[in-house]
């Protein structure tokens, strides 16, 4: 009977760095998701794969929309595209009964082709074409400008389509927060925002209705929110007076975080991000303090990230390891920041797919690019894993599927676990005939 | 009550920037009725407390307060299942978030506690203070928080030289130039992360007042000093207990307005016609043995409220009483190391 | 070798060095190279062996060795 086996390792012992947990602790096992095996998926759909969870996504969504719906009486979400816009992920958002929210003509046909009604889409973002715009419009879709030079795009498209066009304006707006994102929206606080409405209204093609913001992304203060919320407030009734007209929603935006562990944040998640239902109440109850009585304004809320992050999961598989001149053990993964892109920003969360026995220590995870940027997790700590091991990665569902890109490898499939632990392939890995579609070898340069 | 009392108390690591652990343990076993064994909370095994077996009976290294809440209250767990554990002190800033949000569940598995509420605990971050520190009638240096080199030298150029430079949890640095203010500025990034505050030095006396709020508007006892002399690293070497009334005064509104409860304390500075607040802490400081040495037990107050004991509740101390750090070698084998390297544990 | 025969060794895996000072940690596999080296076998010997004692495959085996021994002359140890 032989003796079980363990990898060699030998550590010195550094005064000021001798912890040894995540030796015992931090070392994450997760053999399925969903109650689908890893192994299975992989067999089936090939490494690296993105995993999405239907039963989290509708979840997070219905809990999300709960804390919000309890607290005020006139609630919408709208899904944000740019998040992930694969079709179905929205498909699944807008049965929940979202609308969905667009920052560009791409993203507004992916929507309109999905089977979202114009009515139904946000168009929101810094440039929106002109022939856009116009379809917008005609489709009654909900404008929220961004800046003067759309304001005279829209009153050319009033005209031609010969009836005036309700519209909402973006702002933006100190709420103690930096940074201010400021070169979005029109400023409230030095009067730009009033000009805008001003403006606006004298033209008489464009109808005021709405008033939108977004403070920015992965906010962890909702005091900010509560701050913006009042402003609006005060700025709607302000143009209420001045110019007689209704505002009927207000546009929060978006940028509740996930627990997702942010760079540059000591903290984990579970206590550093606040519970979404402090945002909901910092909203809701300034609304409802700031409001006057039966006056409740449609509240929209573009929640992306909070929704979606926590419903991804990415299996990456170990195909090299490595030691660095200076000692430290790294691995090549077949996964990289081509398919990874947040992990610029955060630390995700790592699990093996099994426990591999042996003290952990601090890696470093490449991914497979010829690039040195290409590092998908630094100091993470890890027992000494075998050639073919598999990680797990999470939480990736926000931005990863968009913001992903076709350098030097084949983006990888994306799965769709069914709440009945069926699996379903949601868009299928790349190959050579995805990328040569679009180009054109001229006759003379044939080999 | 002869019965042993299991108590952890972590931030045993007495160097040159000390933490409270040992001071609180000190004061722990000097209590004539708790028969207080007590368990070293340690991150990393040459904190100086492991080696201390005459205060310490037991240590443990736990994971950083940085890794997953769940490991944390896991190895939480494992001491207690070893040792019996029935009360945690916690004594360093960047563990507090994850006793106070654990609260709850370490209450339900047998561990109290005696912490600030979370609200209470992010009033008085180091960002809030504008807010409060008018409430208590009290002033407070010009501070601002900056995210990124761009800010923080526009800051610099608002505020002047000297100023501090200040992590949210930890580390303090008075910066002359803007070449130390970078370099004080990317230390404390890498450690702590962002936001950094830099705030104005003001000139006066150092005067801090340590104390338990009772959770209810009230205090368990508290006691004023003012630091004599103070080490390269900021830390106080040598003080004296005073009465200041404008001082007892603002804590006493303190523990009013937020109805604080558990250890804290009040960094001030006192200048002719005004208190400026400089932090206040959210437990013991270093040189809680102070207290207790003048008369105010106030580890075994807070232990004492953690269980719903009786607690005595006076003030009374003599103002005049000097406080005198010094060090002492220890020459010991390499046994206790090894344990701990290799186990996590003593 | 004769570095390795200085070491201060316990079988939980606590290595001292009295020359420099330095304290290292190692696991049970570790340990059982270690004890091999010390008393001067050469690697193939210790791979043979290691494939005897363990339940290891000759690829695993001989890349950890390697890796282990990489770690060893990095910490000055061999």
């Amino acid at each position: 009977m032989k003796v079980p086996y363990e990898k060699p390792v030998i550590r010195k012992v550094q005064i000021g760095l001798s912890n040894k947990f995540g030796s015992l602790y931090g070392r994450h096992i997760r053999p399925e998701i969903d109650g689908v095996p890893v192994s299975d998926l992989v067999t089936r759909f090939g490494s690296p794969l993105f995993v999405f969870s239907e039963r989290r996504l509708r979840e997070k969504y219905r809990q999300l929309y709960q804390l919000f719906s309890t607290r005020y009486p006139n609630v919408q979400f709208s899904w944000s595209y740019k998040t992930n816009y694969l079709d179905a992920i929205c498909a699944i958002l807008h049965q929940e009964g979202e609308t969905a929210e667009v920052v560009s003509e791409f993203e507004y046909e992916k929507a309109r082709r999905l089977g979202v009604k114009g009515e139904e889409i946000i168009f929101n973002g810094p440039y929106k074409p002109l022939s856009a715009l116009k379809r917008a419009a005609e489709e009654g879709a909900l404008i929220n400008i961004d800046h003067f030079d759309e304001i005279y795009d829209l009153e050319e498209v009033a005209e031609e389509l010969g009836r005036p066009i309700k519209v909402g304006i973006r702002l933006n707006m100190d709420t103690g927060i930096s940074p201010q994102w400021t070169r979005f929206g029109f400023n409230l606080e030095s009067g730009q925002a009033f000009d805008a409405a001003k403006r606006l209204v004298s033209g008489e093609k464009l109808i005021l209705c709405g008033l939108h913001c977004h403070l920015g992304t992965f906010l962890l203060e909702p005091r900010a929110y509560a701050k913006a919320v009042e402003k609006m407030v005060d700025f709607a009734y302000q143009l209420q007076e001045a110019f007689d007209l209704q505002i009927e929603y207000l546009d929060l935006g978006g940028g509740f975080p996930s627990r997702n562990r942010l760079k540059g944040i000591y903290l984990p998640p579970e206590i550093a991000v606040p519970p979404l239902e402090d945002f909901a109440e910092a909203i809701c109850d300034t609304l409802l303090s700031k409001l006057r009585p039966n006056d409740f304004p449609k509240l929209i809320l573009e929640t992306g990230r909070a929704i979606v992050d926590e419903a991804g999961f990415l299996i990456t598989t170990v195909q090299a390891s490595k030691r660095l001149p200076d000692g430290t053990r790294s691995y090549v993964l077949d996964a990289g920041v081509n398919i990874l892109f947040t992990a610029f920003w955060y630390n995700f969360r790592v699990e093996l797919e099994e426990d591999v026995p042996g003290p952990a220590e601090p890696c470093i995870l490449y991914g497979p690019l010829c690039m040195n940027i290409d590092v998908v997790a630094d100091q993470v700590q890890l027992p000494p894993l075998p050639r073919g091991a598999r990680l797990i990665f999470s939480p990736v569902g926000a931005y990863n599927v968009t913001q992903w890109m076709q350098f030097i490898r084949y983006r990888p499939a994306v799965v769709l676990i069914d709440p009945n632990g069926q699996v379903e392939l949601i868009r299928e890995a790349e190959n050579l005939e995805d990328i040569l579609a679009r180009e054109r070898l001229p006759e003379r340069l044939k080999l | 009550m002869a019965e042993t009392l299991v108590v952890a108390v972590s931030g045993i690591n007495a160097v040159d920037n000390p933490g409270p652990g040992l001071g609180v343990i000190r004061s722990l076993k000097e209590d004539p009725e708790l028969e207080v064994r007590a368990i070293g909370l340690a991150y990393d095994a040459m904190e100086p407390g492991i080696f201390l077996d005459w205060l310490v009976d037991r240590s443990f290294i736990m994971p950083y307060p940085s890794s997953a809440e769940e490991d944390y209250l896991a190895r939480l767990a494992y001491v207690q299942q070893v040792t019996g554990l029935q009360v945690v002190v916690p004594t360093l800033d960047a563990e507090l978030p994850i006793f106070i949000k654990g609260e709850k569940q370490l209450e339900a598995q047998g561990i109290k506690t005696f912490l600030p509420t979370w609200e209470q605990f992010e009033l008085r971050s180091k960002q809030r203070l504008l807010e409060l520190a008018p409430r208590l009638g009290l002033s407070l240096p010009p501070t601002e928080a900056v995210s990124s080199y761009q800010d923080l030298i526009k800051a610099l150029d608002r505020l002047g030289f000297p100023a501090m430079i200040k992590g949210l949890f930890y580390k303090a640095y008075r910066v002359h130039t803007f070449a130390e203010a970078e370099g004080a500025f990317q230390k404390i990034v890498k450690e702590w992360g962002y936001p950094v505050l830099v705030q104005k030095v003001v000139h006066g006396e150092e005067v801090n007042v340590v104390g338990v709020g009772d959770g209810q508007g009230g205090s368990l006892g508290l006691m004023a000093i003012k630091k004599l002399w103070i080490t390269s690293l900021g830390k106080i070497w040598t003080g004296v207990t005073i009465k200041n009334q404008d001082l007892i005064q603002a804590t006493e509104r303190f523990l009013e307005e937020i109805g604080w409860r558990g250890a804290f304390e009040l960094e001030c500075i006192a200048t002719d016609d005004r208190i400026y607040l400089i932090e206040i802490n959210p437990r013991f400081p270093a040189w809680i043995y102070f207290a207790t040495g003048a008369g105010i037990n106030l580890p075994a107050r807070l232990v004492r409220a953690a269980l719903d004991l009786p607690v005595e509740k006076d003030a009374e101390y003599e103002a005049g009483r000097l406080y005198i750090r010094y060090t002492y070698d220890l020459v010991t084998s390499m046994d206790t190391f090894q344990r701990i390297v290799t186990k996590g544990e003593t | 070798m004769n570095r390795l025969s200085r070491l201060a060794i316990n079988e939980e895996g606590f290595i001292f060095d009295p020359i420099t000072g330095n304290s290292f940690t190692t696991n049970q596999v570790g340990l059982w190279i270690l004890e091999r080296l010390k008393k001067g076998k050469k690697e193939e010997e210790i791979l043979a062996e290691m494939l005897e004692y363990f339940e290891v495959d000759p690829e695993t085996a001989e890349r950890d060795l390697t890796d282990f021994i990489e770690q060893l002359r990095n910490y000055k140890l061999i």
